[in-house]
Parts: structure tokens; sequence; C-alpha cells
């Protein structure tokens, strides 16, 4: 044992061993930050803008109404508004298209091009859980509950963890009157198959 | 029944009431063996292709497989076939022995479900399981192009070291039910197939509610043919066999 306590003193073997800490910890800081940070998207959408001019979520995520998956805009969907909009439109005055802002001019390409808009899902679940939209939406839980005030982001990020124990909370603070609702609802089959 | 199991005698706690949910009848009478439900079965449940050396050291993966049983001597030999699937035991003899509770007994659906992000791969459950119907993913095995754009997007695809077994199609369970309830009704009677029932060209395998009188399904286990596979080791499956060639023998 003093043997080891010897070597550990001499200042090469010290140092070294300190750099090696230091990196294991930082790599692994790193790591979480780079779980925690939004990804990034393939056009800076303001959701603040959007969810500001009054506009509802399920208007450009419609599955959530009826379906599993609540859906991404294509650009289609986008370009049915943006192309109306008088700002750079005006059949007077047309704005051309590269001074538009950098966004839109993204926009205008992928609409040009006639490509989907290659969004990256923030909201995501593994693939052995199965989720869906719509009995959420039908039990009155609200967009925000899950995904956060949209109206102060943008670029869409996760408000918290998606993990089980936050799902099964929320399913067991729901139904504590209702045991038979409770057994469906923290039933493993519900959601893993 | 005669007793010729070596095992302890095992009492099945079943009260009354509680005697299951889901059930499905199967038709000795009508399965020609076409083998049309195993490959339904494969197609659903993004069961993979195990190839030929594996398949050979009998780690074939088929979530429902037919027994071929012959009857009589040569040339007088009959043969019948019987659709063997997870019987969804209502006292499952795999559950009790998972170590992490991966084998778990729904109760909101009264079966008996897999949940594979928690199976370590001891496969006890299959050792346990007196009809042979889990299978285990030896390796994970690939699927060639366009072999993947088959898959089906409601089912987990298993990795290696998971155990898997039939789930009675839970997720088309789980889409009747939500349709049901998006309309404001209960599932009736035949809405759920799993995919093995659909497939059936014979239409021998009828599923349904076994806790509903009414339902087609119960009405055909009370006719009289019906029995259980290993009745006697009182396991209370949930899948009942109408007895075959009694068209023959006694009308």
């Amino acid at each position: 044992m003093e043997r080891i306590f010897d070597i550990l003193k001499k200042p090469a073997v010290y140092y070294s061993l300190l750099i090696a800490v230091l990196a294991v910890v930082g790599g692994a800081a790193w790591a979480v930050y780079e779980t925690q940070i939004p990804p990034e998207q393939p056009i800076d959408f303001p959701h603040n803008i959007h969810v500001g001019l009054q506009i509802q979520c399920l208007y450009c995520h419609p599955g959530a109404w009826k379906q599993a998956s609540a859906g991404l805009p294509t650009q289609d969907k986008c370009w049915a508004c943006h192309q109306q909009l008088t700002k750079y439109w005006d059949p007077e005055n047309p704005v051309p298209l590269n001074q538009w802002p950098p966004e839109l001019q993204k926009l205008a390409a992928y609409v040009e091009n006639d490509e989907p808009i290659p969004w990256v899902p923030v909201a995501i679940v593994p693939d052995h859980v199965h989720f869906k939209h719509r009995p959420h939406i039908a039990a009155g839980v609200a967009c925000q509950d899950c995904h956060g005030d949209m109206s102060s982001v943008t670029v869409a990020e996760n408000p918290q963890l998606m993990n089980m124990g936050w799902c099964i909370t929320c399913h067991q603070q729901k139904t504590v009157d209702d045991p038979v609702k409770r057994e469906k609802l923290i039933s493993c089959e519900t959601c893993h198959y | 029944m005669a007793k010729n199991h070596n095992i302890p005698e095992y009492k099945a706690e079943w009260k009354a009431g509680e005697e299951g949910k889901w059930g499905m009848a199967i038709d000795m009478d009508i399965c020609t063996g076409c083998n049309a439900c195993v490959a339904a079965c494969a197609m659903e449940n993004n069961i993979p292709f195990v190839g030929e050396e594996d398949a050979g050291y009998g780690r074939g993966m088929h979530w429902i497989r037919i027994e071929r049983l012959w009857e009589g001597k040569y040339p007088e030999v009959k043969t019948e076939f019987q659709p063997v699937m997870c019987q969804q035991c209502g006292s499952a003899p795999c559950e009790p022995v998972c170590p992490v509770f991966a084998s778990v007994h729904s109760q909101a659906e009264k079966l008996n479900v897999q949940v594979y992000n928690r199976c370590v791969g001891t496969r006890y459950c299959a050792n346990n399981c007196p009809y042979v119907v889990r299978t285990f993913n030896w390796r994970d095995y690939d699927r060639p192009e366009p072999l993947n754009n088959q898959l089906n997007p409601d089912v987990t695809v298993r990795q290696r070291g998971v155990m898997e077994k039939c789930t009675f199609c839970v997720q088309r369970i789980h889409k009747a039910q939500d349709q049901a309830k998006s309309e404001g009704r209960e599932v009736f009677d035949g809405e759920v197939q799993p995919a093995c029932a659909q497939a059936c060209p014979a239409d021998a395998i009828v599923f349904g509610r076994i806790d509903d009188p009414e339902s087609r399904v119960s009405k055909l286990a009370k006719q009289g043919r019906g029995y259980k596979l290993l009745e006697d080791l009182n396991t209370l499956p949930q899948v009942t066999y109408l007895k075959g060639g009694s068209h023959v023998r006694n009308g």
C-alpha cells in the first residue's frame, strides 16, 4: 500500500492521473450537455412569433388531434400562408427574394426544389414506447402541459426529461379516484408492446 | 384426465368473475394446416427470419406454429393440425420465474405480457412454459433491402437477447379500443382480429371477448367440443381448441 502512495507522489504520475480524471469528468459533462441542448434545425423556426400570431398548435401539427404522431409540417403547409404575406408579396411592390429574411429564403428554396423540410423531432420517445397523442388530447391535456410554453422559445426544445417516471406520475395523479382507469393507465402493455 | 405429469399439484388462484378478457377458439375440424397464420403473424409482429443454420439449431422464431398430429397406422393415416401460440394463461408458469418482472400479467387486459425493455434474457420463462411458445432472439437478425420496408411501426423491433412471444396482437386491441373510445362506444364483437385470425382462409381461428357470453368465441368454446391444452396443469389458458374429427366419428 505504501508503495502505491509513493508512486502516486511522483509528479509525472500525479499530473497524468489528474489530467486523466479531468478528461473523463469533462467528457461526461460534455456528453450530458449534448443531450440537453435542442438539436439544430434546418430552419430556425420562431415558435414565439407564430404562437404570438394566435396560430393554433393543431394547425401545423394536426396529427395530435386524431393520430399517434402529431406530425411536422411540410414545405407546402408553410408556403400556403407565407406566399400570401403582403409584407413581401404585395402585387404592386413585390420584395425580391434575395431581400427576404434569411430563414424565409431557406423556406423558399425548399419550395422551389419541392423538397420536404428535414425537421429534427425534439420531443421523442424510444422505439419501445408507443405513445399516442389522440387519447391525451381527448382527455383534455393541453399541448403546453408536456411541451412547455412555445410562445417563449424560438426553436422547439424540451421543457423536461420525458421518461417513464414522468408519464406514470401524471397517469397516477389524474386517476386518483378511478381505480379501473388507473389499472389501465399504469399497465405495462398500454405503452410497451 | 390422467395425472401423468410428474409435477406437484399446483392450485391456481382463479377468483370468480376473473375468467379473463380476450380469448380465442380454434376449430381443428376446419384448420387445414396451411401456415397462413404463421406467415401473417411474422409479418404483423416484425418477427425476423433466422436463416437455415440457426433454424437447424432450433432457434427458429415463430410466435405461432402448426403442430402436425398423426393418427392411426399406414395406410390408414389421418392428420390433424393444431396451431399453437401463447395461451395467455390466467395462471402463467412463465410469470413467477422472471427475475426482472419482464413477464407480467396485465390486470387491465388480462393478458400475459412481455416487456421487451425489461427483459435481460435469462430464458427461464421459456424453460418453464409448458407450451414451448416463447422464442428468444439469439442474434440481431438483419433484414436485407427491401424487407425493412415492411416492418410494422406499431410493434417494437426486438434486439438480441430478448425473449418474445405472441401478444394476441395487443397493438390491434389498443387500436380498436382507441377507435371505439373516440366514437363513444364499446368495442364490438369481431372488431379486433389478430393477424392469424385475419389471415386464416378457412376462418378456423375466432377471436373475441370470453367474458361476454354473447360473443362468437365464447359460444364456440361452450359447444362441448372444446378443450384446453395440458388442462391438468391448471394454467388456465385463454385459447380453446375445438376437437377435430367429429364429422367422421359421430357427426
